[in-house]
């Protein structure tokens, strides 16, 4: 499968699913972060910059704890996110899919500074592009994982009323497309609805508007309506 | 079978609509409680699901979870399914909350421990780090114009006027402003240097390699270069007070460093990614203590070295202490202790 979804066995015998996150978002929240973080030096250097000598101690202080610290203190205190990890809706967290520690997340981000080498990430991105998860160095040594946080949406109302049998038995993996389909039709327009609807032509026997219903139809019936 | 969905097993709606109180009590209890800190819940009532059936209840939704999978149910409730049992893998399964005591105990006693337990990479470290520094040493003693070969004459006229004895008032007489200003440079800048001193012996330790004997080489030449210049009165008393923790430091860090390196060369009966792992895992730990004693280093350096009112007799006898202390610190620490190592 073309696909960075991770499965993890939890002790109770069921599958966690950990989709990874690629090097473009990413690179993304990374950039949202430095400027962040270029933007808070900048600043307290201007209000520091006031107290003279003093302040530009306490400034060279920040200036360490932001450089070094900043991913630390929030993917352990922010469920796994920096500000930047949580506009592109990104994620650390340990291999086995809980929430990262102090110590995997120092690892992985002093190990930034080896992932960094020799310019622009390269290591890391190339690390990134050869391991199956995308993980960098730093991931790989503190076995964490960059995933996408998945939004979960409640429970959909079916729209279309009425069952329809359908005209052959169907496969586990059919049956569950047809109730997706059914799932997501209120997000679909009414050409794409069709378009999909005609590739189950031999299911429903009708092409076009009514092949739309005839398919919400056996999705009504798979669930038992 | 392969009907999955029909035949005698229960229906999507139907299995929904049974189970789905159940659901909805774990997730109300997962926001009232089990995902906010224990501050913001204990001791206010709650009359949901007891917080000793939540287990249980977890183990329901695995199970829910598995069937509906099984059963091949749309993605809205396997996804529902999986992200409550997500969310509850999170919260049982999560780290315990960092407190004091195992703070204490890792500076007195499991710190101590494992530099010892690494004590082959540490001594390759020491070695690394000072044979360039004495062989340095001895040789700008002897040739006066060995500094230059490593340094330009504008830097080397920059260190010269910092420890010229006829002109030392502007380091040691310095604003208490300047001594703040001073720490954070440290701070900034000998930290930074031990992290990645750390992290760049990812690359099968060849980064660590370089920057320990680089660190020796510069330490040696500007030490026999100022001594040679007759500024060691000047130059001596500032760096002893700071050198135990400073030095010692240095040399974790190059341990850590040479472990992290070698665990990706030779992972002996562990797969590669595994040995590296480990090697993470003690680096992390390694790093926090050696970070700890370079901000002890700092504060010594800005506020106790550069103060020239101090006579540098007491100087090099706090030198001298400083240096018992933290090698009886990292040899004995945590000998016989009642908590092993983990």
């Amino acid at each position: 499968m073309l696909d960075t979804v991770r499965e993890i066995h939890t002790p109770e015998g069921v599958a966690l699913r950990l989709p990874a996150a690629g090097p473009v978002p990413r690179a993304l929240a990374w950039l949202l972060d430095a400027s962040i973080r270029f933007g808070g030096v900048m600043l307290a250097g201007i209000l520091l910059g006031v107290l003279g000598a003093t302040g530009s101690g306490v400034w060279l202080v920040l200036l360490f704890v932001i450089t070094w610290g900043y991913p630390i203190l929030f993917e352990v205190l922010w469920h796994g996110q920096t500000p930047g990890k949580r506009a592109l809706g990104l994620k650390v967290v340990a291999a086995d899919g809980a929430p990262v520690g102090w110590m995997a997340s120092i690892t992985r981000n002093l190990l930034r500074v080896a992932d960094g080498l020799p310019l622009f990430y390269a290591f890391g991105l190339l690390s990134c592009l050869v391991d199956p998860w995308n993980r960098r160095l730093g991931d790989l040594a503190a076995s964490t994982l960059v995933i996408h946080v998945v939004p979960t949406n409640a429970i959909a109302a079916l729209t279309v009323q009425g069952i329809a049998t359908p005209l052959w038995p169907m496969q586990p993996g059919e049956q569950e497309a047809v109730i997706a389909f059914a799932e997501r039709l209120p997000q679909l327009g009414a050409e794409r609805q069709q378009e999909l609807a005609d590739i189950a032509q031999p299911l429903t026997g009708e092409r076009g508007p009514l092949g739309v219903v005839r398919l919400a139809g056996i999705a009504n019936w798979l669930l038992g309506r | 079978m392969s009907a999955v969905n029909g035949g005698g097993t229960l229906r999507q709606e139907r299995f929904v609509a049974r189970y789905q109180d159940e659901w909805r009590e774990f997730e109300d209890w997962l926001q009232q409680r089990g995902e906010l800190p224990q501050a913001r819940w204990s001791g206010r009532p709650w009359t949901g699901l007891r917080d000793e059936d939540v287990p249980l209840r977890y183990r329901r939704i695995c199970q829910h979870l598995a069937l509906a999978r099984r059963r091949g149910y749309s993605p809205s409730v396997t996804n529902r399914l999986q992200d409550l049992m997500q969310r509850g893998h999170n919260v049982l399964y999560r780290a315990p909350a960092a407190r004091l005591r195992p703070v204490v105990d890792f500076v007195l006693n499991r710190f101590p421990r494992l530099v010892r337990a690494h004590r082959g990479y540490m001594l390759a470290s020491l070695l690394l780090f000072v044979v360039p520094l004495v062989v340095t040493y001895v040789l700008s003693l002897e040739r006066p114009d060995m500094v230059y070969t490593l340094m330009d004459p504008a830097q080397v006229a920059n260190v010269e006027r910092m420890y010229n004895p006829a002109d030392h008032g502007h380091y040691e007489m310095r604003a208490a402003g300047t001594n703040v200003r001073m720490f954070g440079y440290y701070i900034m800048n000998n930290i930074s240097i031990g992290f990645r001193t750390f992290a760049s012996g990812i690359f099968l330790a060849i980064g660590t390699v370089f920057a320990l004997v680089f660190n020796g080489l510069f330490a040696g030449t500007i030490a026999g270069h100022l001594q040679q210049i007759g500024s060691g009165a000047t130059f001596w008393p500032f760096v002893v007070g700071h050198s135990a923790p400073e030095l010692s430091a240095i040399v974790i860090a190059g341990g850590a460093g040479l472990r992290i390196g070698m665990a990706v060369v030779a992972p002996w009966r562990r797969r590669r990614v595994d040995a590296l792992i480990a090697a993470g895992l003690d680096g992390a730990r390694l790093s926090m203590g050696f970070f700890a004693m370079l901000i002890v280093a700092a504060l010594i350096e800005a506020f106790w070295s550069s103060n020239g009112a101090i006579p540098p007799t007491v100087k090099f006898a706090v030198g001298a202490l400083l240096w018992i202390l933290v090698l009886a610190w990292l040899l004995l620490g945590g000998r016989g202790g009642a908590t092993r190592a983990d």
